[in-house]
């Protein structure tokens, strides 16, 4: 949220952390301007001077009261005190800082690679320096203060060496010692004025081909026209120009260091004027005065203002936000970091995209790919200063056609772009390719990978990714590998939108870095603050007592490797073990730039629906594989009046010979000053925990689990060293109930965590004062319990409650007073220590007897005295003016199962508060993992859960698998019947079609239906029909198709079933052409199937040539049989050709077509003319032949022209033809009777003996009409013989 | 809580009518066995999660018809494969001699890459034995593949086949899943079932399907 972190430090008011721009705004109003009082702020480059905006000044005051996160972010900040004073940019703010650490002897021997690998975690240390003792001897190392050690200062001073000792270089980001002499200007003595080159120096270091501007000057524009360029180191890829007062430094450098502020105005510090990518030809310094620091110079030229601006906008944005909030429910939402951040606040992060690691990391990349690489063809293409970085070829998805893209990433003058080219094949050189479009990665720009929803995802398929830049959006699908996985990714860290700003940056690096152990988390992107639980609070650690960052955010309390060590020089090297942040919070941000906020969201919830069964199911079992084992809980809480502690703290917290496992200890009341109130800011608290953490039991070593505080109510967990692997989940959240129902005054911090698999909340309250207020204190009880919530790892589940918990123990001043007793009677029941008499007065037991609070806990019995209120320093009562009357303010309760209080007491000893301690010592069961057992529970679960994967996989069973038709005939239909019957799992089937084949079977079949829906147990008919028309017979005639056929029945989402299909045809001279015909003497049934296929497909012969010896008939037997019939039976038929005829009759006529019973055709005559009809119709070739077609109608009105095409038609269809006229005329003769005429018989006859070619479109009514007209003149004509 | 799977794979068994692919599938998935033998006409999968290497793995197993006639369809299934099992009968030399068809169909239609492993099944019918183990071992060298003799009916070397081959699959997929491991958002993307849509009700009295 904060667009900065001031820190202040010893000169400012004590602790201020001004964490966001309320804080910040607030305290000035306090304070005075801050600079007054904080001299390093300027080192952070930070505004010094702050004009309040009015108005908003008081919700900003009241808006961190409101926040639940707010107490919280103060606790967080403070590690930035403790390891760095001046918080770099983009490292993350809880990691130690790393340097380079190593002595060397020899000139400019730092400039030994060897030494580059030589680090150090550093304690209590801001900064890295490089020093030089002697002009041979220099050091490299951690350092408090940039050459104020020993009074040292840097070592270029008026353009000119020292000869004393002198810091070589300071600086604030890991490892950003440059290690150049070129950059400090150390070159050795020459007699030339200007330093040129640095290969004087003993052992000359590789270089890179890179040039740089190389030289230090004094005084402002000293720079200008600069000229001498040095050659840059291998690995010295930047050049850049820092500033000190008015020193000027410029030379090769690392990276554009981000440790360090750009330079502007009221920067006093070393600064950066200027940092680009170094190049091979020119230094890419501008020298020119202005700021340029990776293309972000103009942005950080005005950074004040814009600041200013954004601060303002965020202000707004943040105290209008937090006011509205709830600490409850609503607080939830608003402690994660906002993932889309208000761009007006100038983000460091922001302005920084693509500078620094992960500039360099690309040039690597690119180098080291850069072979096998298309990019190669793009650099080409590409104007002086753009680079391709990496190049992936896809396909773009969604065009009609498939289309080849080549897409670059491209960068140029630190802004970077995807470039889209088409291209030849694979493209070697820049006529291979050629711009389509460019998408910038700017604000709008997302990547997103599609999922495609008809299959499974998995590995080794392509990935389809939406790129959208504006208003362009393209579907690219990208080829499986590691090229287009790098190339996401180098895309995914030059996108602004993925760069989070600073403070989300550094919370999620400190969760990366303490997860070392483990792999990143799914949720790595959704990764709330809640999910930073173990926090470091960077104080003086005092011994015995380990860091909490060393204690793992275990899931399952698998990860127990940590090896326990207790003095500093292991941790440095166990910290120095851990990824470095910078890589860490990397890997976070690329790890998401795949998948898009939503998408990541839903895909997270798809994931887990298997995962969140698994879970359920093992908490189902959780008895069998956990057993309980007792653990010793301190719980102590004590009032402590804003004192400071006094005196050890031992009495109280190590009053029992034996160590407890687990130390929670609160306070109340730590300090009642207006700043703790307003800025929830005091010194107490590490006063206090100080006190704590040396008075904890000296026969244990104990690691501080977590601090929480709001205000006065803090809470304390420690946990023994050994047994910190078994703590995890922890999480820590505050309510307050104080001042308008909400302030921080009175309220309850808490503490939940899993200890081994129990799950444990620790609550300290402080409720409100006042012996008639003890509803308020029951209301104050209530809100806690309501509005205490704790985030989930998961963050699809909803947030914990207290009463959640496995265990309950519940601390704290609860401010309950005795009743109806007047103060010299307690005070006599005290002294005869009547506590159970006294007991009966208390309220808190009353109002626990009505159930009006504290539902389903339990207090031990007390047998202390009242442990409130006694003057300072001593045990007596109160003789203040208010003169209260004693009261068991300070209470312990718990609820749970498994708890067995051993103790239950005051400590009199201890005198600085009105208070007295009070402290319990618990026996509690925690469930503790068995692995063995709990990898079988889990397995088992894995296992039930693949079997009733399995069953529900749908399942069908068929009928029958295999259909025989028998003795298929043209045009007869023959059915069989297949009947699925569904399985217990829904079902949607369908036959699909086979690979190569457009239809799911062939032309001859159809299922009906061929898909379907069916519910459980549930049964389908699905009727296969046979059908062979005049389109199949042809081919089934000649044995060139056959009735057989696979279809696939297909389950969604489930198994594929085969069913086979076969039939035997029965050849017919349907379908058959004529020529064939004419050379069938005998019927075709009683022909071999063999010279069937022979005589089908045989070439159409012109004239009517000798086959095998045979001469053909003149016409078909079979059309003359029709013809003859009708000819003698039916010249005079009324309707003839009009009236349909039957089925049945057309069948039997065709049979006797097929076998030759030629004596007579059975059926009525309009069932014979039908068959005609349909025999002519289902010619393969027509009568008059498919090449004749537009021809016969160009000359459909010319009759001369017609008989000449007749003419030249093969010899059999020109038989045919002249016998149908022939027989068509007869019938004219008895139009009388049989009502017909040339238009009728034209119209039916032109379509059925013309016929457009396959493949060209029906007729339409124009050539229907050519065609009829075309007949027309043949049956007008007598005589037409040619 | 450690994540369910982190990883899907599909692995196809391949082999001469008979041989016993679908009592390895049985065996494997539900550690049955019914020595009665049905064609599988189609294509029939299971699911099976295993952990290798400490890496969750879900399996998708294949089952195709082993019969000739459906062989033109099955091949088409075969590039959808991370792994295939070229299966044999060792009593059965015919299936044997026929390894070599199945293993010219996979190098044709399966994606590059994939991983194979020959199985000799029915190790259990010694007396009937018509192809030697170094038979096996012979062809199994030749091919570059791994090679077991298993027994679906003694339970012999069947989870070792499994795990062997889906080792093999991760090992050739090696830089995508350290990818997979370090990039955690990408598991989501490699490794997505169709759990939402299935949802497991009436899980209870599911009908078995294990035709061997």
């Amino acid at each position: 949220m904060a667009p900065a972190i001031l820190v202040a430090e010893e000169h400012c008011h004590p602790h201020v952390l001004i964490t966001s721009p309320c804080h910040w705004l607030a305290a000035e109003l306090l304070e005075g301007p801050v600079e007054a009082s904080c001299p390093r702020l300027k080192m952070a480059g930070l505004p010094h001077r702050v004009s309040p905006v009015p108005g908003l000044l008081l919700l900003c005051l009241l808006a961190p009261r409101f926040s639940p996160r707010s107490p919280l972010a103060a606790a967080e900040l403070e590690l930035v005190n403790a390891t760095s004073s001046v918080p770099s940019m983009n490292e993350t703010a809880d990691s130690p800082l790393t340097c380079h650490s190593f002595q060397c002897a020899g000139e400019r021997c730092y400039q030994d690679l060897a030494y580059a690998n030589d680090t150090v975690a550093c304690h209590n240390a801001s900064f890295c320096e490089l020093h030089r003792v002697t002009s041979a001897n220099y050091t490299a190392r951690c350092s408090s203060a940039c050459g104020g050690v020993n009074g040292t200062e840097m070592c270029m001073a008026n353009g000119s060496m020292r000869a004393s000792p002198c810091a070589l270089e300071c600086c604030s980001s890991p490892l950003c010692l440059q290690l150049n002499a070129t950059a400090y200007g150390d070159l050795p003595p020459t007699t030339t004025p200007a330093p040129t080159t640095t290969t004087t120096t003993t052992k000359a270091p590789p270089r890179n081909g890179k040039v740089c501007a190389t030289f230090s000057c004094r005084g402002d524009g000293c720079f200008k026209g600069k000229k001498p360029a040095g050659r840059c180191i291998v690995g010295f890829n930047f050049c850049e120009m820092k500033k000190t007062g008015s020193s000027y430094v410029a030379g090769c450098s690392k990276a554009c260091k981000t440790g360090k502020p750009v330079c502007a105005g009221g920067v006093a510090t070393t600064c950066y004027q200027e940092c680009c990518p170094a190049g091979p030809k020119a230094s890419c310094l501008k020298l020119d005065g202005h700021v340029h620091v990776n293309g972000a110079g103009r942005r950080a030229l005005a950074p004040i203002l814009q600041l200013l601006a954004g601060g303002a906008v965020l202000i707004l944005h943040y105290c209008v936000l937090a006011a509205l909030q709830d600490n409850g429910a609503g607080g939830v939402g608003s402690s994660r970091p906002p993932r889309e951040h208000p761009r007006a606040g100038a983000s460091p992060a922001l302005v920084l995209c693509g500078n620094g690691a992960a500039g360099k990391d690309l040039a690597r990349r690119r180098q080291l790919g850069r072979r096998m690489d298309q990019s190669v063809a793009i650099q080409e293409t590409l104007a002086e200063g753009e680079t391709c970085l990496i190049a992936v070829q896809g396909v773009l998805v969604g065009v009609e056609s498939v289309e080849s893209r080549l897409l670059g990433l491209v960068r140029s003058h630190g802004e970077h772009a995807i470039f889209i080219y088409t291209h030849r094949r694979m493209a070697i050189t820049a006529e291979d390719v050629c711009l389509e479009t460019v998408l910038p990665i700017a604000e709008g720009f997302a990547v997103e990978e599609v999922t495609p929803d008809s299959d499974l995802r998995v590995i080794g398929s392509d990935v389809t990714v939406q790129i959208r830049s504006g208003d362009v959006g393209l579907l690219v699908r990208l080829p499986f590998g590691s090229q287009t996985r790098t190339f996401l990714q180098d895309v995914g860290q030059c996108c602004p939108a993925r760069v989070m700003p600073v403070e989300n940056a550094n919370i999620l690096g400190v969760w990366m870095g303490m997860e070392l152990a483990q792999p990143p988390p799914v949720t790595a992107w959704v990764a709330s603050p809640c999910q930073h639980a173990v926090w470091s609070p960077g104080l003086e650690k005092p011994p015995g007592v380990v860091g909490s960052e060393d204690i793992k955010q275990n899931e399952k309390n698998l990860a127990v490797n940590q090896s326990w060590s207790h003095d500093g020089v292991d941790k440095a090297a166990l910290r120095q073990s851990k990824p470095k942040t910078e890589v860490t919070s990397e890997m976070v941000r690329s790890s998401t730039m795949m998948v898009s906020d939503k998408a990541s969201l839903l895909s997270v919830k798809k994931f887990e629906l298997r995962d969140t069964i698994v879970k359920s199911q093992l908490v189902q079992k959780e008895d069998s594989y956990t057993s309980i084992q007792n653990f010793r809980f301190f719980v102590g809480t004590y009032n402590v009046n804003g004192q400071s502690p006094r005196g050890s703290l031992q009495p109280w917290l190590s009053h029992d010979i034996e160590p407890p496992d687990i130390y929670c200890v609160g306070f109340q009341e730590l300090d009642l000053s207006k700043e703790a109130f307003f800025f929830n800011d005091t010194p107490k608290e590490e006063e206090w925990f100080k006190a704590v953490t040396d008075s904890l039991h000296p026969g244990a070593k104990y690691a501080k689990v977590k601090l929480i505080r709001l205000v006065g109510i803090m809470l304390l967990l420690y946990v023994k060293a050994d047994l910190a692997p078994n703590i995890s989940e922890v999480e820590a959240e505050t309510v307050g109930t104080g001042i308008m129902g909400r302030m921080g005054n009175k309220g309850g911090v808490a503490i939940r965590f899993k200890f081994h698999n129990t799950g444990v909340c620790v609550v300290n309250s402080h409720l409100a004062a006042h012996t008639e207020e003890y509803e308020r204190r029951n209301q104050d009880f209530k809100d806690i319990c309501s509005r205490m919530q704790f985030c989930q790892a998961d963050p699809s589940l909803p947030p914990l409650t207290i009463n959640k918990h496995d265990v309950i123990l519940w601390l704290g001043d609860l401010n309950y007073r005795i009743e109806e007793l007047d103060m010299e009677k307690v005070k006599k029941l005290v002294e005869e220590k009547a506590f159970l008499a006294l007991y009966q007065h208390d309220q808190l037991k009353r109002q626990m007897d009505e159930k009006a609070v504290f539902e389903g806990f339990t207090e031990g019995e007390i047998s202390f005295q009242p442990t409130y209120k006694y003057d300072t320093g001593c045990d007596d009562w109160d003789t203040s003016e208010k003169c209260r009357a004693p009261a068991w303010c300070d209470r312990i309760l718990w609820k749970g199962k498994n708890i067995t209080q051993l103790s239950y007491r005051s400590h009199m000893a201890l005198k600085i508060s009105d208070h007295k301690p009070v402290s319990s010592m618990f026996e509690i069961g925690a469930k503790v993992v068995n692995e063995e057992l709990y990898r079988k529970a889990f397995e088992e679960i894995v296992r039930s859960l693949d079997k009733m994967e399995n069953a529900n996989i749908p399942s069908v069973t068929l009928s029958q698998r295999e259909f025989f038709f028998k003795d298929v005939k043209y045009m007869q239909l023959q059915v069989e019947k297949l009947t699925i019957r569904n399985g217990q799992v829904p079902c949607q089937f369908e036959f699909i079609s086979k690979p190569d084949e457009d239809t799911y079977c062939k032309e001859w079949l159809i299922a009906n239906p061929c898909k379907g829906f069916l519910l459980p147990d549930s049964e389908m008919t699905v009727e296969l029909e046979m059908f062979v028309n005049k389109s199949t017979a042809t081919n089934l005639n000649s044995g060139e198709d056959k009735l057989e056929d696979i279809l696939v029945l297909h389950l969604d989402r489930g198994k594929d079933y085969f069913l086979s299909v076969t039939g035997n045809y029965l050849p017919s001279c349907f379908g058959s052409p004529i020529h064939t015909l004419c050379y069938m003497r005998d019927p075709i049934q009683d022909m071999s199937a063999e010279s069937i296929r022979e005589l089908t497909l045989m070439p159409l012969l012109m004239n009517g040539e000798a086959f095998r010896g045979e001469k053909p008939l003149d016409i078909p037997k079979e059309l003359w049989m029709m013809v003859d019939h009708l000819y003698r039976n039916a010249s005079q038929q009324e309707d003839l050709f009009q009236q349909p005829g039957l089925r049945s009759e057309f069948e039997h006529i065709r049979d006797c077509l097929d076998k030759g019973m030629h004596d007579t055709l059975l059926g009525s005559n309009h069932s014979v003319a039908e068959a005609l009809l349909l025999f002519l119709e289902s010619l393969p070739e027509p009568v008059i032949c498919y090449e004749f077609y537009a021809l016969c109608l160009e000359s459909a009105s010319n009759y001369v022209l017609g008989r000449q095409i007749i003419s030249r038609l093969p010899e059999c269809h020109k038989n045919v033809f002249k016998y149908l006229m022939a027989f068509l005329r007869e019938l004219l003769k008895n139009s009388g009777k049989n009502h017909l005429d040339t238009n009728i018989l034209a119209s039916i006859f032109g379509g059925l003996l013309l016929h457009p070619p396959p493949g060209q479109p029906k007729p339409d009514i124009t050539e229907k009409r050519k065609a009829q007209q075309f007949i027309h003149q043949f049956l007008l004509r007598e005589d037409n013989s040619p | 809580m450690a994540k369910q799977y982190d990883v899907l794979f599909r692995l196809l068994l391949i082999g001469d009518s008979g041989v016993g692919k679908t009592c390895l599938l049985c065996r494997f998935t539900d550690n049955e066995f019914h020595p009665s033998h049905i064609s599988t006409i189609g294509v029939d999968f299971k699911m099976k999660t295993i952990e290798v290497d400490g890496i969750k793995v879900r399996i998708q197993i294949w089952d195709t018809a082993g019969q000739e006639r459906y062989q033109t369809i099955t091949k088409q299934y075969y590039r959808r494969a991370q792994g295939i099992f070229l299966v044999y009968d060792i009593s059965s030399e015919r299936s044997y001699q026929h390894i070599m068809k199945w293993a010219s169909d996979v190098d044709e239609y399966a994606p590059d890459g994939v991983q194979k492993i020959l199985i000799g099944n029915k190790a259990d019918e010694e007396q009937k034995r018509q192809v030697g183990r170094d038979q096996g071992l012979q062809l199994a060298k030749e091919y570059g593949m791994d090679f077991y003799e298993t027994s679906a009916c003694t339970n012999l070397n069947i989870k070792e086949s499994f795990t062997r081959l889906t080792e093999l699959v991760l090992q050739a997929h090696k830089k995508e899943l350290d990818g997979l491991r370090t990039y955690a958002a990408d598991e989501l993307n490699l490794a997505e079932l169709e759990e939402e849509e299935r949802k497991p009700d009436g899980a209870e009295n599911s009908p078995k399907t294990c035709w061997c």
